[in-house]
């Protein structure tokens, strides 16, 4: 009995996958924030590589993948899929679990599967420089890695609540030469603006991204990276999917039943789930059912509205349709589970409203349960992001314990938990709350979404 | 740090021989066979906190300087009661004594009727912490065991400092069968939130005053234009009313309606007459006092009559994450067996802006 499926460094994609070109409707247009006019690709120069741009846009169904980045991705992809026996011997599901493993790249993640794409196309443009936001330290670790590979400089604004609570992250950005600072900070004009307005706050992404965005619209030398929601950045994690795809038939299977990932800002669950839904869309896989696990206390896709808003908290980037809480969403610092961005993906937001992606929402005691059930069946000591994927596996699993289905569920296990000991040091002391977010009391807290026509 | 430590020898010794407290009832427990019981107490607390590490100010005798010697804690007697029977005028005396002083802490063991004498002497000046050893402790300045005091003391630079109400009891009511408390202030306690100290996780719930804030910021958010809301009573409640520009009744319900107070400090008979004015109704209370109870303890104005035209579901709790952390359960008794079974068994709770804490509901 195989545990694990291994494709050769020559199997990795040679190409992305483009959902756009098989979405039921296509993408709304995204708008200036300042004009409000439709945004085009001249709006975005100023901080996006130029492929970038097209890419963002691109309705290909395929994308060559440079081999300059085939070569750095084969540090650690195609990144191994494994049957989860353990686990569905302790659920006594009938199930079969297999779980995509994402941790197994240099920064731990999923991440870096769009910082090396992101990171060589602004060396190709002649930046030196790029400016990026980060919640947990993922992403910013990751670009810091994709960087120093380019010869590139990096600078991180990174959420003070995880600056605080996570001091290993910023190390590891310090190894790979990026500088990591808190945001706010007083380095630039939206962080002074949102020190005077609250000098404790404990930030937001939404706030790291109105800083990033800033600094490298104000350097000549600098771009704007974005580490999820972006259409180009689910793009770039296509690999995922499209590697998955082959190795379940590795494992005898042609279809899965059910997809599942964790969804912030949804790149990751963007990253496995689409290549599926193409399979879906063309009818090869019609029953295939794709859900997106969120925390309670930022139900994005389950409780937010589906909306034109804001990216970052200032206002400084494009107004999209998407899932949203509101641009002025701050979720607690003391929330451990991550997945914390306000908004969510459009592409996956597209998808969620029309109906072709479920969505739920977990409390962050009851998603601590599942990783540590988890760790202690298979072993690897998850990020808290993926454990929420784990929890909807194992409800998933568990109903066919039930009904005795003999589902195939296949997951994103996208990060280790490495960094984040605390957090379950804090679950197993009890200390961890079980926040959510109350949304019958909300509709009014959207009023100040940005209006469009 | 400098802690005042006042012991009420007496406290406690009504309950076991059904005296439902000891306030002027001494003799009386005393010719019952009662026996001391916040010596006890006192002993287990001070075992358990780690000598010099604080500076004790103490009563002398039981009062405190016994117990303190006898536990290795050296102290500076600076009140010494006249007889032998001390009375709540000797603890009134002897806090007023650490006030002067300049304590950073009084840490006293006793029941509600000690907390009522600390608390009238030192309002929220100096935070207080009680050492439960009295018949009732309904007061949120308890901790919950002597044990979970002397954590506080041990960790007290970690310490949030968080409102908590002091409540009084009428003790022949209660002796009589009938459960009658007001909130009579709001005093400063302190409260280990649970969080683990390396992972500086406290950091938010540090600020009562800013948690408050932004508890008042979602509700003033929130709020409809065509709806009353019954608003009270405690600080987390007031801030409410202060975010609306006005001074809010502190230990009482205001009403507001489009974002004006249109009536203050109401009681029973004031809600039930504007609950015939206006269709829409919302309450939005806070829990009070160390069990943390919704309704029921401090909050008359909310009666059976008032809480059944409201309905269950026009309640909106609010409390900020530090009392959130002293209280794991809320209580609720709204005078009724009935109304008190038709709210949920547990509540979604407000704690900051757009974010809530689901919390068991114990009736």
């Amino acid at each position: 009995m195989e545990t694990k499926y291994i494709l050769d460094e020559n199997d990795l994609p040679r190409q992305w996958y483009n959902i756009q070109a098989d979405l039921p409707v296509p993408l709304s247009p995204s708008y200036n924030p300042q004009t409000k006019e439709p945004i085009g690709p001249e709006d975005l120069a100023p901080i996006f590589a130029s492929e970038l741009i097209r890419q963002e846009v691109s309705t290909e169904r395929y994308i060559d993948i440079p081999s300059e980045v085939r070569d750095i991705l084969t540090l650690w992809r195609p990144s191994p899929l494994y049957r989860a026996r353990r686990l569905e011997k302790l659920l006594k599901t009938p199930a079969k679990i297999f779980y995509k493993y994402e941790g197994v790249s240099p920064p731990g993640s999923h991440k870096p599967n769009t910082a090396i794409a992101q990171a060589y196309y602004n060396m190709k443009d002649g930046i030196e420089r790029i400016a990026t936001e980060t919640g947990a330290g993922q992403w910013g670790s990751s670009l810091a890695f994709a960087t120093q590979l380019f010869d590139m400089e990096c600078k991180v604004y990174m959420v003070r609540g995880s600056y605080d609570q996570k001091p290993y992250r910023k190390m590891m950005m310090q190894c790979w030469g990026a500088e990591c600072i808190a945001s706010p900070s007083k380095e630039t004009n939206a962080g002074r603006a949102m020190l005077e307005k609250d000098p404790d706050t404990s930030g937001s992404l939404g706030m790291a991204i109105s800083e990033a965005v800033e600094d490298a619209a104000s350097h000549a030398n600098t771009n704007y990276s974005l580490g999820s929601v972006l259409n180009h950045v689910c793009l770039h994690q296509s690999v995922i999917g499209l590697e998955t795809l082959e190795q379940l038939k590795m494992a005898g299977e042609e279809t899965a039943d059910v997809v599942i990932g964790c969804a912030g800002g949804g790149s990751n669950f963007a990253g496995l789930a689409f290549p599926f839904m193409r399979e879906r869309i063309a009818g090869r896989m019609p029953d295939c059912q794709f859900i997106a696990t969120e925390p309670s206390a930022c139900p994005t896709l389950t409780k937010g509205l589906y909306a034109y808003d804001f990216g970052d908290v200032s206002g400084y980037t494009p107004i999209m349709q998407m899932y949203t809480l509101g641009h002025g969403f701050v979720p607690p610092s003391i929330h451990a589970g991550g997945l914390r961005y306000h908004g969510m993906a459009p592409l996956v937001s597209i998808l969620h409203h029309e109906g072709l992606i479920d969505a739920v929402s977990c409390h962050q005691n009851e998603v601590f349960a599942a990783a540590v059930a988890f760790c202690r069946s298979e072993g690897i000591i998850v990020a808290p992001e993926s454990a929420h994927a784990i929890k909807t596996v194992m409800d998933v699993a568990e109903e066919c314990r039930r009904t005795g289905e003999e589902k195939t569920i296949v997951f994103n296990c996208s990060g280790h938990g490495h960094f984040d000991l605390s957090s379950y040091e804090a679950y197993f002391a009890g200390a961890l709350p079980d926040y959510e977010y109350p949304a019958d009391l909300i509709a009014a807290s959207l009023k100040d979404l940005p209006k469009i026509q | 740090m400098l802690i005042g430590f006042v012991v009420n020898p007496v406290a406690g010794m009504g309950g076991a021989v059904g005296l439902k407290g000891t306030d002027g009832a001494v003799e009386e427990a005393k010719l019952r066979g009662a026996v001391p019981v916040s010596p006890g107490r006192a002993r287990i607390l001070l075992s358990l906190i780690v000598p010099g590490v604080h500076t004790f100010l103490t009563a002398g005798g039981p009062m405190g300087e016994s117990l303190l010697a006898e536990n290795g804690h050296p102290a500076d007697v600076v009140y010494v009661p006249d007889g032998t029977e001390t009375t709540g005028e000797d603890t009134r005396k002897a806090c007023q004594v650490f006030t002067d002083r300049g304590c950073d802490l009084i840490l006293f063991c006793g029941g509600d009727g000690t907390a009522r004498d600390v608390f009238a002497v030192v309002g929220d000046t100096i935070p207080l912490l009680g050492v439960p050893s009295g018949v009732k402790m309904y007061s949120g300045i308890f901790a919950a065991t002597p044990a979970a005091a002397a954590d506080c003391v041990n960790r007290l630079e970690e310490a949030v400092m968080t409102d908590a109400e002091v409540m009084d009891i009428d003790e022949s009511a209660y002796r009589d069968g009938r459960l009658a408390v007001t909130l009579t202030g709001i005093a400063r306690s302190p409260a280990l939130t649970g969080h683990l100290p390396s992972s500086k996780w406290a950091t938010d719930a540090m600020h009562e005053g800013r948690a408050q804030a932004e508890i008042a910021r979602f509700i003033i958010d929130i709020m409809r234009r065509d709806t009353l809301y019954l608003i009270g009573a405690g600080s987390t409640t007031a801030a409410v009313i202060q975010a609306l520009g006005e001074d809010g009744t502190l230990l009482g319900i205001d009403a507001v309606f489009d974002g004006d107070i249109i009536a203050r400090d109401l009681n029973e008979e004031g809600i039930l007459h504007l609950l015939n004015r206006y269709p829409r109704v919302q309450a939005v209370v806070s829990p009070i006092g160390a069990q943390g109870f919704v309704l029921g303890r401090g909050t008359q104005q909310f009666s059976p009559a008032v809480v059944e035209r409201i309905g269950p579901e026009n309640f909106i709790v609010i409390a900020t994450e530090a009392k959130l952390s002293r209280t794991p359960a809320l209580y609720l008794d709204a005078g009724n067996p009935e109304i008190s079974s038709k709210f949920p068994d547990s509540l979604q709770v407000i704690c900051g802006y757009a974010m809530a804490r689901r919390m068991p509901l114990i009736q």
